[in-house]
């Protein structure tokens, strides 16, 4: 048949071409390339992650900012600051140097040199950050192209990573940052159990690929879905069919990972004997045959390596769940294999344990009142967010969407409001804060930005009013102290969108629509 | 089909106004409604009983006026009187006072191409009766057949301010018949509805794929519903050539071209409203635009055409061909073109309550809000040919009405009472009491539950 044969010859195709890319690139032996001998990881340690040729290497360098681009420094004179560290200036100055905030209080002095902005009348909060987002993955135009989401080939592809399917020329992107988005983690969709590896972007316009957009030093996520995704996805394929299968495959996941990780340390000890033997002058053929074959490195497995960063600590889990009943199934699986879910994400159900998540010091990304488009989301209320900190437990609003993270703010403010009208006090710095320190810390870089405080990153939002308004807009948005978006005189657009609008073929300026 | 009698509307209101002394009859004008259905609950008997009066509001009354410390006066469902605070002086001894004194009074508002009570919980089919089969052509499939009147989704409409909604069905070319709702409570499987008051359908790639293909479609099935009314008997005896429709289907859409019930499209692209607009103008038909992404585009035609468009604000996403000219102040450049503009929260029935904040996006990006507010009331009533009933706050209409501590479209403020077909609903949902049920965590561990 001329389809079979059709994906025959692209499969074929594909792998040669793949070795002849990769084989200049690292290990090839996994790709099965014939007449390569398989290389084995280039420094041949026995710690997996040094061994990594990914990128995630960055994610160990310790930098407290990023590369600095060419700033000017900036003074935001007068405005209401809502630093999300606890104060609210109600008149007060922010001073952004070399990517950096360099002051905040109610008087600067402006150093010389420095840009003055008068901004009397409005209000300025730290940037924006969410930690649900799938632009660049799942971008528009919801081309068919463009779903690069979900690896649902299987329901554990813990070796996927969104970074590898990032298309920084998302028009959403643009439109996030109007938005006053300065960060927002990029996740794999949610068809499978544990779905692959997530990374922490910046929203730079400037940005030509998925590195460029990367925040250095941001711990990777790991994605896992509960509930009904992955039994919809796969309950007609190998399964998981029920909720049982789902928990089956997550334990059965990390009891591998487990054992994958004794391997290397088995490795390790073995190898570390062998060096000392070598120093005593001990040849190695007198200690036996069966420790000399562990020197060998157990055959690598990128899937597994993630698991184990996750069993480290180094990646943090981030759980797509929505009942309160499956999440404290989750907490439970988490303790027993000893490592942390650092959020659950849609959590319509995280008010009824509420508790249980404060004593787990997990977070909770919640949207402010979506609900009911399945079953598991039918328990959805407006108050979840404020009840989860009323309790004493980590709330973050986030989006999962890319008209929702447009307007975090307008969503933390709905949350707000309706826990007030309930009866529960939440202050305006709380409330702020599920969408700026909350999510930073959710993400590893609470320490880098996510408050207006001296020493943080530069990420900062002028709005027009309050930003718990639904009249309000972001007006100035500044990433590590550049500014990246000005309301009617600096909105880039991605590549995608040229040629499309009125006025860029004409010329017509103001046929260019917002 | 005979319209809604005028008749009990008027006696209704003579004899509210009877006792209440006071002539106010601008509801009355052209009281007799375009549908063509008569309503299914029975509006004899309800006006008997004591009245209310909401006294002292800032009424925004829906069509752009606002009376300060004003005063409306319910008797059964109906609205008899909207007038300043003299109006409080000639109340009947019996009569419930309300004050209102530095609230907000505004129409109940109203969702537009929703889904409400045809659609439970979304991704479960068994809980979905929005879609009418595989063709493209459902014209007669009826909503009002399918509305679950119990539907949980009701009330937590219902306590922010949505007080009516156009139950649409979803999916082919002509999806089928919009149904009306009021939003009552306590009703039961007898919500007040008024069946079949548009034929409600979408524009796009739905028939083989193609925009011309559907476009071709609608134009011969329109033909035939015209061939089949004047030929209906040769039909009968098998004289007549095969129709592009089921005759129900076509049967269906005679109010449509009598111009008695709009055809409501969901279209977004240039090309598509384009299409529609010229449709409507040569085959005589009351088309509104729902969706319209692009309807910026096209505002010069629409507003020469008296086209009302429904639109989805905060829709800004170019994620089709056909929405690639999204943009948020689109309602804006379509209000200031002249052309009618309601807003809504499209193919929803969970959250139709944040048409409120829709209306807030588009004041944002510009459009007046006075016309925020008229494009959640009036201006999607009348699109669906029901303004004698709906959408203001207008002696002669039925009583849905909601109160508010400061401005509705602002997030900081939720309805603070709402009244239904004159009744204070109950401010409760499966959502608060879900909330109340778990409010107290403390309380649960010590029950240990």
């Amino acid at each position: 048949m001329p389809g079979m044969r059709g994906r025959g010859w692209t499969r074929s195709w594909g792998r040669v071409a793949l070795c002849g890319i990769l084989g200049t690139l690292g290990p090839v032996g996994v790709l099965g390339c014939r007449g390569k001998a398989s290389t084995p990881p280039s420094d041949g340690s026995s710690d997996p992650a040094e061994a990594d040729p990914s990128p995630t290497k960055k994610s160990a360098k310790k930098d407290t900012v990023d590369a600095p681009r060419e700033v000017p420094v900036i003074l935001l004179r007068g405005g209401r600051l809502m630093t999300a560290a606890g104060n609210i200036f109600e008149r007060g100055d922010i001073l952004l140097k070399d990517g950096a905030i360099a002051a905040v209080g109610e008087t600067i002095e402006a150093p010389a040199g420095a840009t003055v902005l008068d901004i009397v009348g409005k209000t300025v909060t730290p940037g924006i950050i969410d930690t649900h987002s799938h632009m660049g993955v799942y971008s528009s135009p919801g081309f068919k192209a463009h779903s690069d989401g979900n690896e649902a080939v299987a329901p554990n592809t813990a070796y996927a990573r969104s970074v590898d399917g990032y298309w920084p020329q998302d028009p959403q992107l643009e439109r996030a940052r109007a938005g006053g988005v300065t960060t927002a983690q990029i996740l794999p969709g949610s068809a499978n159990l544990i779905g692959g590896r997530s990374f922490v972007v910046r929203l730079l316009p400037w940005a030509r690929s998925a590195e460029d957009a990367r925040f250095e030093g941001a711990p990777e996520g790991l994605k896992m879905a509960c509930g009904e995704n992955p039994k919809r996805v796969y309950g007609d394929k190998s399964g998981p069919q029920t909720r049982m299968g789902n928990v089956h495959g997550y334990r059965d996941a990390f009891q591998k990972a487990v054992e994958y990780r004794r391997g290397w340390e088995k490795h390790e000890k073995a190898q570390k004997k062998a060096a000392a033997d070598r120093k005593m002058g001990i040849s190695p053929s007198s200690g036996g045959g069966k420790e000399e074959a562990s020197v060998d490195p157990p055959a690598r497995d990128f899937g597994l390596e993630t698991l184990v960063k996750v069993l480290d600590g180094e990646i943090l889990v981030h759980n797509h769940c929505y009942r309160a009943d499956e999440m404290s199934l989750m907490l439970d699986l988490a303790a027993t294999y000893g490592f942390k879910i650092r959020s659950f994400h849609h959590a319509v159900e995280a008010y009824k344990i509420a508790d249980r998540l404060a004593d787990a010091d997990t977070a909770a990304s919640v949207w402010a009142d979506w609900w009911g488009f399945k079953a598991e989301a039918f328990d959805g209320i407006r108050e979840n967010a404020a009840l989860l900190e009323v309790a004493g437990a980590r709330a973050i609003i986030h989006s999962d969407s890319a008209i929702g993270i447009q307007r975090l703010n307008q969503e933390a403010g709905k949350a707000m409001y309706a826990g007030r009208s309930a009866g529960l006090e939440i202050s305006e710095n709380q409330a702020l804060r599920w969408i700026t320190y909350n999510p930073a810390w959710a993400l590893g870089v609470e320490e880098r930005t996510g408050t207006l405080e001296v020493g943080k990153l530069a990420d900062v939002v002028v709005w027009s009013g309050s930003p718990f308004s639904v009249y309000s807009a972001a007006e100035q948005v500044y990433i590590a102290g550049e500014l990246v978006y000005e309301r009617g005189s600096q909105e880039p657009r991605s590549d995608f969108e040229l040629g499309f609008r009125e006025g860029d073929i004409g010329g017509d300026a103001e046929g260019v629509a917002p | 089909m005979s319209p809604v009698p005028a008749r009990h509307r008027r006696r209704d209101l003579l004899r509210g106004l009877g006792s209440v002394g006071l002539v106010g009859l601008a509801g009355l004008a052209g009281a007799a409604p375009a549908s063509a259905a008569p309503p299914r609950s029975r509006r004899r008997g309800t006006s008997t009983g004591a009245s209310l009066a909401l006294i002292g509001a800032e009424i925004h009354v829906g069509d752009g006026t606002v009376i300060k410390d004003g005063t409306v006066i319910v008797r059964g469902e109906r609205i008899i009187a909207v007038g300043d605070a003299s109006l409080g002086g000639a109340l009947a001894a019996d009569a419930t006072r309300v004050d209102l004194r530095g609230k907000l009074l505004t129409p109940g508002f109203i969702a537009a191409d929703s889904h409400l009570g045809l659609v439970e919980i979304g991704m479960e089919p068994g809980t979905r009766d929005d879609s009418g089969g595989e063709g493209p052509i459902r014209a007669s499939y009826d909503a009002a057949s399918a509305i679950r009147a119990r539907s949980s989704l009701v009330q937590v409409q219902a306590i922010e301010g949505i007080t009516s909604a156009a139950v649409a069905p979803s999916g082919g070319l002509l999806s089928g018949q919009v149904a009306w709702v009021d939003l009552a409570y306590g009703k039961g499987e007898a919500l007040p509805t008024r069946p079949r008051i548009a034929v409600g359908g979408g524009l796009g790639q739905v028939v083989d794929g193609s925009r011309a293909a559907t476009l071709a479609k609608l134009r011969r099935v329109i033909d035939d519903a015209r061939l089949y009314r004047k030929l209906r008997g040769a039909h009968e005896r098998r004289q007549l050539r095969d129709l592009a429709a089921h005759p129900r289907d076509l049967e269906a859409l005679f109010p449509v071209l009598d111009r008695k019930v709009p055809l409501t499209l969901r279209a977004q692209g240039e090309s598509d409203i384009v299409a529609a607009i010229e449709l409507a103008r040569e085959e005589k038909l009351r088309l509104v635009i729902i969706g319209g992404t692009e309807a910026w585009r096209v505002r010069e035609r629409l507003a020469q055409a008296s086209v009302p468009v429904i639109v989805q604000p905060s829709e800004n996403l170019p994620g089709s061909l056909d929405r690639l000219g999204a943009r948020l102040d689109n309602a804006a450049l379509l209000d200031a073109a002249g052309v009618e503009v309601g807003i809504a929260i499209f193919g929803e029935a969970h959250n139709l309550r944040n048409a409120t904040q829709e209306a807030g996006i588009a004041v944002a990006n510009g459009l007046p809000y006075e016309k925020a507010l008229t494009g959640l009331s009036l201006t999607i009533a009348r699109a669906y040919g029901l303004e004698a009933d709906y959408g203001t706050v207008s002696a002669g209409k039925i009583a849905n009405l909601v109160t508010w501590a400061g401005d509705p479209l602002e997030l900081e403020h939720f309805a603070a009472q709402v009244y239904v077909r004159g009744a204070a609903i109950p401010m409760v949902s499966r959502q608060t009491l879900l909330r109340e049920r778990y409010r107290d965590l403390e309380a649960i561990r010590r029950r240990g539950r």
